[in-house]
């Protein structure tokens, strides 16, 4: 029980702290996403001189800004779900039938990062990026066609965090279930609820 | 036989797994079980390639031109523009509510964001009149489908890159039938007023007065302009059209309104991206069921079946209606779409259904089930800020959803209700 | 039935490649005599652009696929040669070159640079010459493209070469083009008549199509290589002569296809401009900066481009040879 509770204590607090990174992360990639996209409406509408790299550029943050922000969402419970009959059941049971539904995620998440990670480093990571580059030389003589690996990277570590999260979701009910009482909260701060659930 | 991945993803779902895992579990069980390991990589491939699109990008940027609009001051001119122009009538404040999911449409795509933005604030003002409370929270929440149905639409922006459709084809289609749920809950509010003496809300306003309201909501209410203008012009697409509303909206805030200070930014760009993630996760998730959708020969094996039942396609058209509407009491709509679309529209495409009609349709309708009990999602947000009960909101708000229906048979069997605008503008054939 | 090919085409039914597929699926079909099946999937069922689809056919998940330059330039850049412009004079040259050594030679290049992953199979065509077409004004000239919002891929190519002409650039999907040409978000394209019209352009305001057919639309039809071999020698016979009856189908539909195309395209009140010789020469020298950005930038370019070129030239003989035999 305290070897639980410990457990839970360690991964709840390496969660947060790598959850918080990948947020900030996020709202970057956000705010660059809306900083190019209206780049390209001036460049092309005034300037008459569209560019080709805004498109990519905004594919590759919005990859990543759902990586990094969609495991918070996943800890804080804002994945849409219908949850009629974990209500209907008694407490003992409903904590039962969400260790199973925590169980299923898991294993649809282990089987993906493992073809994530084939897929990063297979053929399809090979293509080069049609319009993004990064200097390889101070003077901007030469650069790098950045892999479409670097973009499809976001799904993976994604994936890996969501798998840390419902670790940490498993090991809470788990420890529920035998009795703790006293388990660390999930802070739902920075106005950031789970009242968005979705687009609707 | 892979089709048995529909009943498997219906076990999952009522069981509570998340839809996202959801559509990812059964067509991967299944797939596994058939000795198709192979195909795994291709429901992976879909999940990561589904996310990865521009068209989709306008999900984010709306969000948060939703987002900005809803902190503080923006919402505060609409009604007080709405109430400049009804508040005088018999049940003033009631007609105010829904002129200002009207209004409030055209700046924000979800019906959630309209009926805590405007619940919070019309729900008391009610109440201090003399409405019921339950009265008040069933109109806010009636009256706030009409967010995605004027455009722009959360949910038609995931229609129509799940389906392929023009995303400027359905906003421009949902415009008639928005207004016209808008002009049947007052209607019922007419009746209603006369025979339950509504109080009026304010004197009626001179047009000097309603003048000075208009100047104050001058600058959000030109954001639906912006939007639709800048598609139509050629300005930008409807993905650049989102951007521009969200800097737009920033702008209006930060600068103009002076509502919104810089250091609340972060915040605000969070939540748009919280939102975002899990939406993008789910469209992705659904390109991936689409593929087994395809793989298992679902809508050829789904069209056997309900033209076993019968070809009348008016009589399959009220069918349809009837599942969307029991769906939609159990599902919310993003997620009901994200389903249902590519099971059901192919089929109706076959029998010669116009396909943004169709989109229409199923849209207004999943979207009108937001507000069915027992699980409507506006229901429960309408409660919350209500601090009413969902029952008691679910019965008092019956007659409005009476008329919602009437309006959805009527888009149905009008197809050019919906059609004309996108039809006369060249984005519809 | 011993084996099941999986073949897929982001088009729809209206294009060559699905004319292609048909022909590829009756052949294999009744050749093997039912022992391979062809399931075609048209669109974007199981994958939706060149990268992700290829990655498919590297792994199996998918046997044939047919990409469109752009579609392969992310993995083989050297593959835009095609696209290079006012290279081969017509269909009859253009025909032979892609069914002789010059496909075999690429095919060996692709194998290697996939690590024997993916398979050319053949060279077919989707939509005849690519041609400028727009909304504004007659082009006759480079001169007159000056300006002009030219649609592109996100190729490098496409855009060195609009760019050439002195227009500019303007990366758009190619689902999204109907609603930019309506609304002028861009204000030309460089297609061909058969996309053109499938796609409904004229309505959209697209009504100038000037001939200069700068550029053979090929199409690369690919093999999961993986596929290929695991068949018995006997039946890759038969699918090899299978990729054969698809080319030859793919050559004649849009011939077929365009005479309908350029009737409808009048009728919509579309004007065809067919610049002459020295017009066409000044585009072909409004060119030559693409040729040097080929050699320069592109690993192996000037190797495939030289190749490329002696090919044409071996073929042009050749059929120089044929047709003053054949007018005695
Ligand atoms: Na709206
Ligand atoms: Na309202």
């Amino acid at each position: 029980m305290g070897f639980l509770l410990g457990v839970v204590r360690a991964l709840s607090g390496l969660n947060e702290t790598v959850l918080k990174a990948g947020r900030a992360i996020g709202i970057a990639a956000l705010a660059i996403m809306v900083a190019v996209t209206i780049v390209q409406v001036f460049q092309r509408y005034i300037m008459n001189n569209a560019l080709a790299w805004p498109d990519e550029a905004a594919r590759f943050c919005m990859l990543w800004m759902t990586g990094l922000m969609a495991p918070t969402a996943f800890r804080r419970g804002g994945f849409v779900a219908i949850d009629i009959l974990p209500m209907m059941l008694p407490p003992l049971l409903a904590r039962v039938l969400n260790l199973i539904l925590l169980s299923l995620a898991l294993a649809v998440m282990v089987v993906a990062v493992q073809i994530g990670w084939r897929e990063v480093t297979g053929l399809g990571g090979r293509f080069a990026s049609a319009s993004l580059f990064l200097p390889t030389s101070l003077d901007l003589s030469t650069w790098y066609r950045i892999p479409r690996s670097w973009m499809m990277a976001s799904l993976p570590v994604g994936l890996i965090l969501l798998i840390s999260v419902n670790i940490e979701l498993i090991l809470r009910n788990l420890a529920e279930i035998v009795g703790a009482r006293d388990l660390p909260p999930i802070p739902t701060g920075d106005g950031m609820d789970t009242g968005a659930r979705g687009v609707d | 036989m892979l089709i048995w991945f529909l009943p498997l993803f219906l076990v999952f779902l009522l069981m509570g797994l998340p839809v996202v895992f959801g559509m990812l579990a059964a067509p991967g069980i299944i797939l596994w079980l058939n000795g198709q390991e192979r195909d795994l990589t291709l429901l992976y491939r879909n999940l990561y390639n589904g996310i990865d699109s521009f068209p989709l990008m306008a999900i984010p940027f709306f969000m948060l031109a939703g987002e900005l609009m809803n902190r503080g001051g923006i919402t505060l001119r609409l009604v007080e523009f709405a109430q400049a122009l009804m508040g005088h009538l018999r049940g003033g404040l009631a007609h105010v509510n829904v002129l200002s999911s009207m209004l409030f449409a055209g700046l924000s795509g979800s019906a959630v964001a309209d009926t805590s933005a405007l619940g919070s604030m019309l729900v008391p003002a009610m109440e201090k009149q003399g409405y019921t409370r339950r009265f008040a929270a069933a109109i806010t929440a009636a009256s706030s489908v009409i967010g995605p149905i004027i455009p722009p639409s959360g949910i038609m922006i995931i229609y129509a890159y799940v389906m392929g459709e023009s995303v400027a084809a359905l906003f421009l289609a949902g415009i008639v039938p928005g207004i016209m749920v808008g002009l049947g809950l007052m209607a019922v509010i007419k009746v209603m007023a006369d025979r339950y003496d509504f109080p009026i809300a304010s004197a009626r306003k001179s047009w000097p007065e309603r003048g000075r309201a208009s100047l104050k909501a001058f600058w959000p209410l030109l954001t639906p302009v912006i939007i639709l203008g800048g598609i139509l012009g050629g300005i930008f697409t409807p993905t650049e059209a989102a951007a521009v509303a969200a800097v737009y909206a920033m702008v209006i805030s930060l600068l103009v309104l002076k509502t919104m200070t810089l250091s609340e930014l972060p915040d605000v760009l969070g939540r748009a991206a919280l939102t975002s993630a899990v939406v993008l996760l789910l469209v992705g998730a659904a390109m991936s069921f689409k593929t087994v959708v395809s793989l298992s020969h679902a809508p050829q094996i789904m069209a056997d079946w309900i033209l076993a039942l019968t070809a009348n396609p008016l009589l399959l058209l009220l069918l349809i209606n009837l599942l969307l509407f029991v769906v939609g009491m159990f599902l919310d709509a993003g997620p009901a779409i994200i389903i249902l679309a590519p099971i059901l529209a192919p089929v109706f495409e076959g029998m010669g259904v116009d396909s943004v009609h169709f989109a229409i349709i199923m849209c207004v309708n999943l979207t009108v089930g937001l507000a069915t009990p027992p699980m409507g999602l506006v229901l429960f947000v309408a409660a919350a800020v209500s601090k009413e009960r969902v029952t008691t909101i679910a019965r008092a708000i019956l007659p409005f959803l009476a008329v919602e229906v009437v309006v959805i048979f009527l888009i149905t069997y009008f197809p050019a209700l919906s059609m004309t605008i996108p039809r006369l503008t060249g984005f519809a054939d | 039935q011993d084996y099941t090919i999986r073949a897929v085409a982001n088009s729809n039914e209206e294009d060559e490649d699905y004319d292609g597929l048909q022909v590829f699926k009756s052949h294999v079909e009744a050749a093997s005599n039912g022992a391979i099946a062809v399931e075609i999937y048209m669109g974007t069922q199981l994958c939706s652009n060149g990268a992700e689809c290829l990655q498919g056919v590297a792994d199996g998940s998918i046997d044939v696929y047919i990409s469109t330059l752009d579609g392969a330039a992310g993995l083989f850049p050297y593959f835009q040669v095609l696209d290079l412009p006012y290279l081969m004079s017509d269909d009859r040259v253009a025909e032979k070159v892609l069914s002789g050594e010059f496909m075999r030679s690429l095919r060996d290049r692709a194998l290697a640079d996939s690590g024997d992953t993916l398979r050319l199979m053949t060279i077919g065509n989707t939509g005849g010459w690519r041609s400028y077409a727009n909304t504004q004004r007659q082009v006759s000239t480079p001169a007159d493209l000056q300006g002009l919002k030219m649609r592109t891929v996100v190729a490098d190519l496409p855009q060195e070469l609009a760019r050439a002409m002195g227009a500019s650039p303007t990366p758009i999907p190619w689902p999204e083009l109907f609603t930019s040409l309506q609304t002028r978000v861009v204000e030309g394209t460089a297609n061909g008549i058969t996309d053109i019209m499938s796609m409904r352009f004229p309505e959209a305001g697209l009504t100038h199509l000037t001939l200069d057919q700068h550029s053979y639309m090929g199409a690369y039809w690919w093999m999961s290589n993986e596929s290929f071999m695991a068949l018995p020698e006997e039946q890759r016979r038969i699918v090899v002569d299978g990729f054969y009856a698809l080319q030859q189908a793919t050559f004649a539909s849009p011939k077929r296809k365009s005479i309908a195309a350029y009737e409808a395209f009048a009728a919509a009140g579309g004007q065809v401009y067919v610049p002459t010789t020295e017009e066409r020469a000044a585009f072909s020298e409004a060119a030559q900066p693409v040729y040097e950005w080929f050699t320069g930038t592109v690993d192996g370019g000037e190797e495939i481009l030289a190749e490329f070129r002696s090919a044409v030239e071996a073929a042009e003989a050749e059929i120089n040879d044929e047709r003053s035999r054949d007018i005695q």
